[in-house]
């Protein structure tokens, strides 16, 4: 077909494609969508700073530590599962993903229980800018805590079936990059939703 | 072509193609009844000039998209389409739906049109672009069920590449969110709020999907660069696009009655909506730059890459210059609004289905590229209607800035169509830009009939 | 990270995210649902609003006004028109149309009944009434 067209160059060598660049613009674009988030909210703090330090009081700090701490240990047993993978012991290192995903369970479990509280005590997203923040950041977060949950289940399967080892971790790396980056992220926003006045 | 059946997009592409001059016609009789008040009526008044204007847009854009689909789809699934004839009489069913219901825009009283189609029956018309008569609404929701079923049916029994998913996937999206034009409630804000399930899930959604399948496989086709490679970057751009858009449809719930917490998600994930924008200008120049080919094409390369930089200015940087509430707060609804909506349909829109159509009509017409001397009136046409659509947006930019300064920002605002007096020399501008736009679009229809030194097609 | 990020990994992540994003839309959309009658002034729509907005409809005002900003920029925002002219003006108004002044815009005449038009200006207020976080900045529109 193109046979009668102008004469075709000898073509080019290969391109390289810097392999790791996607998940990377991913991540980056998850930082990207929280940071603007907290910057949004840094503004709106500077604009009624008294509302936002009383409405924080009411929060449940407890709960909020507790959950950092549960999420983490959900961190610290994705690197033990992630080292597992790496010595070639691929079903073990699931064990410590059940681990994890038990922490994230109770993580989930305690954010539901401080939901409830919030909605019988009348806090919706439309109840003050504050309380819009807050529901709005954390259920955010929840969600990417739910969707982690997903992904260390899918990695979990694939370990118990020893598909992991030395030669083949981008899989469970990139799960757990992912699981870190939503740790990470709460690790910003308790601070500053829950703790700084 | 390597299969008989990709055929069936020539007439598909034609009838766009016809249906744009059509639209640019009736695009420069609202500019010139921007200026000139009274100009054609009460023959063709501004409302109904207006209605035929955007709906014959998106009338064309779907001829483009389908044809595109009948032309790719075969290709990527390697086996016949599954029913050309099919494909064919829905073509004259569209033609036909179409063409009466734009003559019944000009010839009927609008009321007397709803009367008579069935509107008592389902309030659906009257709300921004879904003008259609109800009887049209259902004809375009039969259209495309049957296309759907076609192009399924032939990606089912062939080979299923990403291209031909993500097609699939933006085109049912596109069928699904068209059914919220159903779906009209007394309740204004309601009413709005699903409005732009339509509208905005279409263009800032599933129609992101179209566009980047049409764009990847011309990609694939003219650089020759590895299907895995552009496939991987199809996905992230997509899901960018998806990631920012869905929740971005929140910066058109800023005044219209919703929560106020909108103004946030909306901002924060609107600002984020130029990114995917941004990667695909990347992507196009990336690959092209890695060609491992000299494709013949030369005209279809050009529209390639002008559609990656053309839908990032418009619909990345001119969406971005308003999106955020503060600032949306005093544009809403202004001539800023039009700016940013011509140059993001042409940049995205017409542009990808332009550049399917440069990259499959020669093909169609047995040859792998035009002659050099019709290549280069399409690439004349190519730089007359982009930088027309350039200055169209840049006087519609600055005609908005001062309406928006002498009316919302002023301390003593000024009225309406006093300050529609004061920008008149904008909307002139903009009309003789409109006119240079019409010489392209001429020049472009005329390049389908240079002749030149034409070379036989191969295999 | 070893490795190579692939087609499939890319492909998860567009299904993912799509998923994810949607049905945290569906959540706002969902509370958006529930605090609605707080701001969108439904507890006035009566059976001449309903009138008034199918009247509206099908004059196909859109194709030249907005409506809360929404629509064509060729005439006068009308979402507040009701509070800027009053009643007794819009009717006026909407029967001496056209004006015919040369080279000047042109708005037809619907020729409304005198019902028609209390209709729709009964939709044109019931619209003024909605809470519309403060927007347009003034009343010119």
């Amino acid at each position: 077909m193109r046979a009668a067209c102008p004469p075709l160059p000898a073509p080019r060598t290969p391109p390289t494609l810097a392999g790791d660049l996607a998940i990377w613009i991913f991540i980056l674009a998850e930082l990207l969508a929280f940071g603007v988030f907290f910057i949004a909210y840094a503004f709106a703090r500077a604009n009624n700073p008294e509302l936002f330090a009383a409405e924080q009081l009411a929060l449940n700090r407890d709960a909020g530590a507790i959950n950092t701490l549960l999420l983490l240990t959900a961190s610290y047993f994705v690197v033990r599962a992630v080292h597992a993978a790496e010595a070639g012991q691929s079903r073990h290192g699931a064990r410590w993903l059940v681990a994890a995903l038990g922490c994230a369970a109770g993580f989930v479990a305690i954010k539901i229980g401080e939901y409830a509280a919030a909605f019988s005590a009348g806090i919706s997203l439309s109840s003050s800018t504050f309380h819009m923040f807050y529901l709005s950041l954390t259920f955010f977060h929840f969600m990417h805590v739910l969707l982690g949950m997903v992904i260390l289940g899918a990695l979990w399967l694939n370990a118990r079936r020893g598909l992991y080892g030395p030669h083949n971790m981008n899989g469970i790396e990139s799960g757990a990059a992912y699981w870190h980056m939503v740790d990470l992220v709460w690790l910003i926003l308790f601070p500053l939703v829950y703790v700084i006045r | 072509m390597k299969y008989k059946s990709q055929a069936v997009a020539m007439p598909y592409f034609i009838a766009a193609i016809g249906l744009f001059v059509a639209q640019i016609v009736f695009g420069l009789i609202l500019g010139m009844q921007y200026v000139v008040g009274d100009f054609l009526f009460p023959e063709i008044p501004f409302n109904v000039a207006r209605m035929v204007h955007t709906n014959l847009l998106i009338v064309w854009l779907l001829f483009g998209f389908m044809g595109a689909a009948y032309y790719m789809v075969p290709e990527e699934s390697e086996t016949e389409l599954f029913s050309p004839r099919l494909a064919l009489a829905m073509f004259w069913v569209f033609l036909i739906a179409g063409a009466l219901t734009i003559i019944g825009y000009l010839t009927v009283d609008y009321a007397t049109l709803a009367k008579y189609t069935g509107n008592d029956i389902l309030a659906t018309m009257g709300r921004e672009f879904l003008e259609q008569p109800l009887l049209t609404k259902i004809g375009i929701v039969v259209v495309a069920l049957v296309f759907l079923f076609n192009i399924t049916m032939t990606v089912l029994k062939g080979r299923k590449t990403a291209i031909s998913v993500v097609l699939l996937l933006g085109l049912w999206g596109l069928a699904i969110f068209f059914l919220f034009s159903f779906y009209n409630p007394t309740n204004l804000v309601l009413d709005k709020y699903y409005w732009w399930w339509v509208v905005h899930l279409w263009v800032e959604g599933v129609w992101e999907l179209i566009m980047a399948a049409l764009l990847a496989f011309v990609l694939i086709k003219v650089t020759g660069v590895d299907r895995e490679v552009i496939e991987k970057w199809l996905y992230v751009i997509i899901a960018l696009a998806l990631v920012t858009g869905i929740i971005g449809t929140g910066h058109h719930y800023y005044w219209i009655g919703t929560p106020e917490y909108w103004q946030w998600w909306g901002s924060i994930f609107s600002a984020l909506e130029p990114i995917p924008f941004f990667a695909m200008t990347v992507f196009a120049f990336n690959m092209v730059n890695r060609r491992r080919r000299e494709h013949p094409n030369k005209a279809a390369v050009l529209w390639a890459l002008g559609t990656g930089v053309m839908a990032f200015l418009g619909a990345g940087v001119w969406g971005f210059l308003h999106t955020l509430a503060p600032v949306n707060y005093y544009t809403h609804g202004s001539q800023i609004t039009a700016a940013h909506g011509h140059m993001a349909f042409y940049g995205a829109y017409v542009m990808v289905v332009i550049t399917i159509i440069s990259y499959a009509m020669p093909i169609l017409r047995g040859r792998a590229c035009n002659s050099p001397k019709a290549q280069v009136l399409e690439m004349w046409s190519f730089w007359l209607m982009t930088i027309a659509m350039v200055f169209i947006t840049l006087f519609l930019t600055a005609a908005g800035i001062l309406q928006v300064w002498l009316q919302r920002v002023a301390e003593e605002p000024m009225s309406f169509m006093a300050v529609q007096d004061q920008v008149a020399l904008f909307y002139w501008m903009r009309e003789w830009s409109g006119v240079v736009f019409f010489i392209g679009l001429l020049a472009y229809v005329a390049s389908f009939f240079v002749k030149g030194k034409e070379q036989p097609a191969g295999a | 990270m070893s490795g190579t990020f692939t087609k499939a990994m890319a492909r998860n992540v567009f299904y993912g995210g799509t998923v994810f994003f949607f049905l945290l839309f569906l959540a706002l959309t969902l509370d958006t649902t529930k605090a609605l009658p707080k701001t969108d002034n439904r507890h006035n729509i009566t059976a001449d609003v309903a009138a008034g907005k199918h009247i509206w409809e099908t004059r196909n005002c859109l194709g030249c006004h907005t409506l809360l900003g929404e629509g064509a920029y060729y005439a006068p925002e009308l979402g507040n028109v009701y509070k800027r002219r009053g009643p007794d003006f819009i009717k006026a108004w909407m029967m001496a149309q056209p004006t015919g002044t040369p080279g000047r815009r042109q708005m037809p005449n619907f020729h409304l009944s005198d019902e028609e038009l209390d209709q729709l200006i009964a939709f044109l207020k019931y619209a003024s009434e909605i809470n519309t976080q403060n927007w347009p900045p003034n009343i010119e529109g």
